[in-house]
């Protein structure tokens, strides 16, 4: 799964911590899912579309 | 419960259990543990220590278990945590299975029927857990 976290973490100005502790995650979860790598439960994938200022999951992950 | 999840983490590389990642809970081990090991160090050891050992073994050993369940875990630690058990599971099962097999080999050509019981038991046991888990876990979602 293709994720645009990247883009619009820096776009906010937003550590990688920092995103990690408002969606309570640990770090490395932000850094797997940056690099593609892991693939978020829909929950997941929720709460970083929302905290990322996103309207849709299908604006920050793609299949 | 006493000590914190959040002074710990899971152990991953080095066996089971939790490791300190605080100062807190550096702390908290050492006073868990260093009475167990003064009080077992100094011989003969009384009635009255002997029960105050086993006590304070008992409160710890629910404490440890209960930091165990509540350590901070996220999806993906979870989801590796489950594999990572899994494999282990199952070399573990694995190699009983091949110690009864031997039992049970070794015991024919000397004509007796020889198997430890605790692996028995072991497995048995694992079977039961494994029931009850899915049992649980299939109502649960």
């Amino acid at each position: 799964m293709e994720t645009k976290i990247a883009y619009f973490r820096n776009k906010l100005a937003m550590t990688q911590e920092e995103l990690a502790r408002k969606v309570n995650v640990a770090r490395q979860t932000i850094i797997s899912l940056e690099q593609n790598r892991y693939n978020p439960s829909l929950l997941l994938a929720y709460k970083i579309t929302k905290v990322l200022g996103q309207k849709y999951i299908e604006d920050v992950f793609k299949l | 419960m006493i000590g914190k999840p959040q002074w710990f983490r899971r152990r991953k590389y080095t066996g089971w259990g939790f490791t300190p990642v605080t100062w807190e809970g550096w702390l908290y081990v050492v006073i868990a543990i260093l009475p167990l090991v003064l009080l077992m160090g100094v011989s003969p050891i009384s009635q009255t220590r002997m029960i105050f050992i086993i006590t304070w073994a008992l409160v710890v050993g629910f404490d440890f278990v209960d930091i165990m369940i509540h350590l901070p875990k996220d999806e993906r630690d979870l989801v590796h945590e489950a594999i990572a058990e899994r494999n282990a599971l199952w070399v573990i099962l694995g190699v009983l299975t091949v110690g009864v097999g031997y039992q049970v080999a070794s015991g024919a050509v000397m004509g007796i029927t020889k198997v430890d019981p605790v692996i028995i038991v072991a497995i048995l046991a694992g079977l039961l857990t494994k029931m009850i888990s899915n049992f649980y876990l299939d109502r649960k979602d």
